[in-house]
């Protein structure tokens, strides 16, 4: 076409704005200018501020609920007055042996351990060595501990009596050959990764929602189409997994934080070494996990433009979380079963069942390298073709898109 | 300049672009006319990478156009939409920020257009709780925010009340001045022809009429004479053997050339039948023109 008109004076063909402050337009700015207001934006989002919060008391919640269990290993006050020699010894030692905490008190006389009982200071009094005083009725473990000692102490007085020393009575000492040496810490580090995997599964969930959310609400509000002429689909894709990554990182440090040194306060776990080692290995399963969910979740809200059909598109993965969580508690039963050994390896299952198996069975080193890269390879695998998805589905106008659509449409440069 | 060379566009068997090329030069405010579903929203979605054309390709100063320009280019796409959420000057700047301003001067940009625009006490509320032209203001201004080189604005004037077009035409008209090529879609034909230098007109996928209006003017096919003497009825016209009347009412008739270079024998012949007190060639409006060129 000929020369336009009444633009002769201003023709240059550079516009004269001042351009000396742009900055350079890595990928890397740009996934970090979007995963910033993402992290922004939930920050001053008070649904999602009051979730996290809902969530950290959840997880507290659960962690006080084992404390709870765990100290059910009860103590008991016992007050005795009179009865035979090395009495209150062999009380303690008998209640000891049924799992009893017994804490053993003399009094002068029948009337002050009496104050006692009804005062509640103790459980129970033994007068005498043969009657005991109590509230309301006697426990019965406790009662098996009091009427142990006295029997015992009996017996043997009356061996002595008749001359037999009392070696006689020695019990013959069983030797215990423990198949799991540390039964106990593998019982602590087993809590640990219960509580872990609980925790990472509501996480998940939880920002895969968001994030889902997130893509769709770009969608709905047509700002999508003023990003995407700026910004490479994957640029947003990754800001945004990014993003909402390090707002779920942050949250479970924190209740990681909290919860351990809760834990370890209330003496829940007395191992805080291999309790930390479970913690550390769950942070970075959750690393992979969370990588791998939010680039499913994303590609899947892509597929729908309204909030209303999101839960039918999340419906499958969120089936595959419920699944690996199911498969994780199982492998806590059974960690050195086939179910549990298979799933370990199967991504995204992997997530969660893997840090159980570590936790409470044993776990050769190679097994871990080879979950971990079987993961990376399927975050690989989905980022590429999920990205595909992803940028094809967003352009896509009106009801849902269906996979094969979005992987034919138009990609955008 | 701003070339569109050549696109070509179908979606199935649904041929939308057929061949389309157009030029808009720096400084130059384009109108981009043609009837709903002729292809203006596709054409430009393509200049913004978010369609791909099947052929042909939108140049930039020589280069195609790829996503450092892209860039460069203020957009505002038919389909409005921002973050409905979020604080009008913080998404402005963000906008700015992804078109790589810093943060200093992307701030600053948004605070002015928004004071510019009226809007300057509003800065801080989510874009929902404005009224929708208000939220179009700003959607203009997220295109503006950048100062970008480029403006393909779509469908910009529709839904901005009398005020409103003003503000933007006005706005546009400085950004114009600084040499920014304007590309803007509109089938408010009257504002086309105020505003603009260039019309382009698309119609079943192909540009039918393309020039400045001057130029589309001269190509019209059906020119016609105007012709005024108080008082004569149009039989002096009617006894031409070389016009052809189109109508006559009032004195005041119309009439068409078979040979336009004799316009001067039809002024002798009409100041032989009276006083005449206008004689010219009719300046077409652009609606008779893009009747005719889409109904070409």
């Amino acid at each position: 076409m000929s020369h336009p008109a009444g633009v002769d004076e201003h023709t240059a063909d550079t516009s004269s704005y001042d351009r000396t402050g742009d900055v350079r337009m890595t990928s890397s700015h740009i996934v970090g200018l979007v995963a910033r207001r993402e992290i922004l934006t939930r920050l001053k989002d008070k649904g999602f501020i009051v979730s996290s919060i809902f969530i950290i008391v959840l997880i507290m919640g659960s962690v006080v609920f084992q404390v709870l269990i765990q100290s059910g290993a009860s103590s008991v006050a016992v007050g005795i007055t009179g009865g035979p020699q090395y009495f209150s010894a062999a009380i303690e030692e008998q209640a000891d042996a049924l799992g009893l905490d017994a804490e053993v008190t003399e009094y002068d006389d029948e009337s002050t351990a009496r104050e006692a009982v009804q005062s509640e200071e103790i459980d129970a009094a033994v007068v005498d060595g043969n009657s005991v005083l109590v509230n309301e009725s006697l426990d019965d473990a406790l009662g098996a501990a009091i009427s142990g000692a006295i029997n015992g102490l009996t017996h043997a007085q009356r061996l002595a009596d008749e001359g037999v020393s009392p070696e006689i009575l020695q019990p013959v000492s069983l030797d215990v050959m423990s198949l799991q040496p540390a039964a106990d810490a593998a019982d602590e580090k087993g809590l640990v990764a219960f509580v872990s995997i609980l925790l990472l599964y509501t996480l998940l969930i939880f920002f895969g929602q968001f994030i889902a959310q997130g893509v769709v609400e770009e969608k709905a509000s047509r700002v999508i189409e003023v990003l995407l002429a700026a910004v490479k689909p994957w640029q947003l894709l990754a800001g945004k997994i990014i993003g909402l990554g390090v707002l779920a990182f942050a949250q479970l440090l924190i209740i990681c934080a909290v919860g351990l040194g809760g834990a370890i306060a209330f003496d829940v776990i007395t191992v805080p070494g291999a309790a930390i080692a479970t913690v550390v290995q769950v942070l970075g399963w959750f690393v992979l996990g969370f990588t791998l969910v939010a680039a499913l979740f994303a590609v899947c809200g892509a597929l729908v433009s309204r909030q209303e059909d999101l839960q039918t598109v999340l419906l499958p993965m969120t089936l595959i979380l419920v699944a690996a969580l199911v498969l994780a508690i199982t492998a806590g039963q059974n960690p050195n079963g086939t179910l549990a050994k298979v799933t370990s390896f199967v991504p995204a299952l992997s997530t969660m069942v893997m840090p159980v198996r570590v936790a409470t069975g044993s776990v050769a080193w190679w097994e871990i390298v080879l979950a971990v890269i079987l993961m990376l390879a399927t975050i690989v695998a989905v980022v590429r073709i999920g990205g595909r998805i992803y940028s094809g589905a967003l352009l896509g106008k009106g009801g849902r898109v269906k996979v094969r659509d979005a992987l034919a449409a138009e990609r955008v440069s | 300049m701003l070339e569109f060379d050549g696109l070509r566009k179908s979606y199935g068997t649904n041929l939308v672009l057929d061949d389309v090329s157009f030029t808009v030069a720096p400084g130059q405010m384009y109108g981009f006319c043609g009837a709903n579903g002729a292809g203006k929203t596709t054409t430009m979605r393509i200049a913004l990478g978010l369609a791909r054309a099947d052929a042909g390709e939108v140049r930039w100063k020589q280069q195609p156009v790829d996503l450092e320009l892209r860039r460069r280019i203020g957009y505002m796409p038919e389909e409005r939409g921002l973050y409905p959420k979020m604080p009008v000057v913080e998404q402005l700047e963000y906008f700015g920020r992804l078109h790589g301003m810093n943060t200093a001067a992307a701030r600053k940009s948004a605070s002015l257009l928004l004071e510019g625009m009226g809007l300057g006490e509003r800065s801080k509320d989510a874009l929902e709780k404005l009224s929708l032209g208000n939220q179009q203001r700003v959607q203009l201004a997220a295109a503006l925010v950048s100062n970008p080189d480029v403006l393909i604005l779509d469908e910009p004037f529709s839904g901005l009340d009398p005020t409103g077009v003003d503000a933007l035409a006005a706005n546009l008209a400085e950004r114009r001045w600084r040499g920014v090529p304007v590309l803007f879609s509109s089938h408010q034909l009257d504002l086309v022809e105020r505003l603009c230098d260039a019309v382009g007109i698309l119609a079943g996928g192909k540009i039918v009429a393309s020039g400045t209006v001057g130029q589309l003017r001269e190509r019209e096919a059906n020119r016609q004479l105007r012709v005024v003497i108080a008082g004569s009825d149009g039989r002096w016209a009617r006894e031409l053997g070389y016009v052809r009347v189109d109508s006559d009412r009032d004195g005041e008739v119309l009439l068409q050339l078979d040979d336009p270079g004799r316009d001067q024998d039809v002024l002798s012949a009409a100041m032989a039948s009276g006083p005449v007190s206008h004689f010219g060639w009719r300046q077409p409006t652009l609606v008779e023109i893009f009747r005719e060129a889409v109904a070409a």
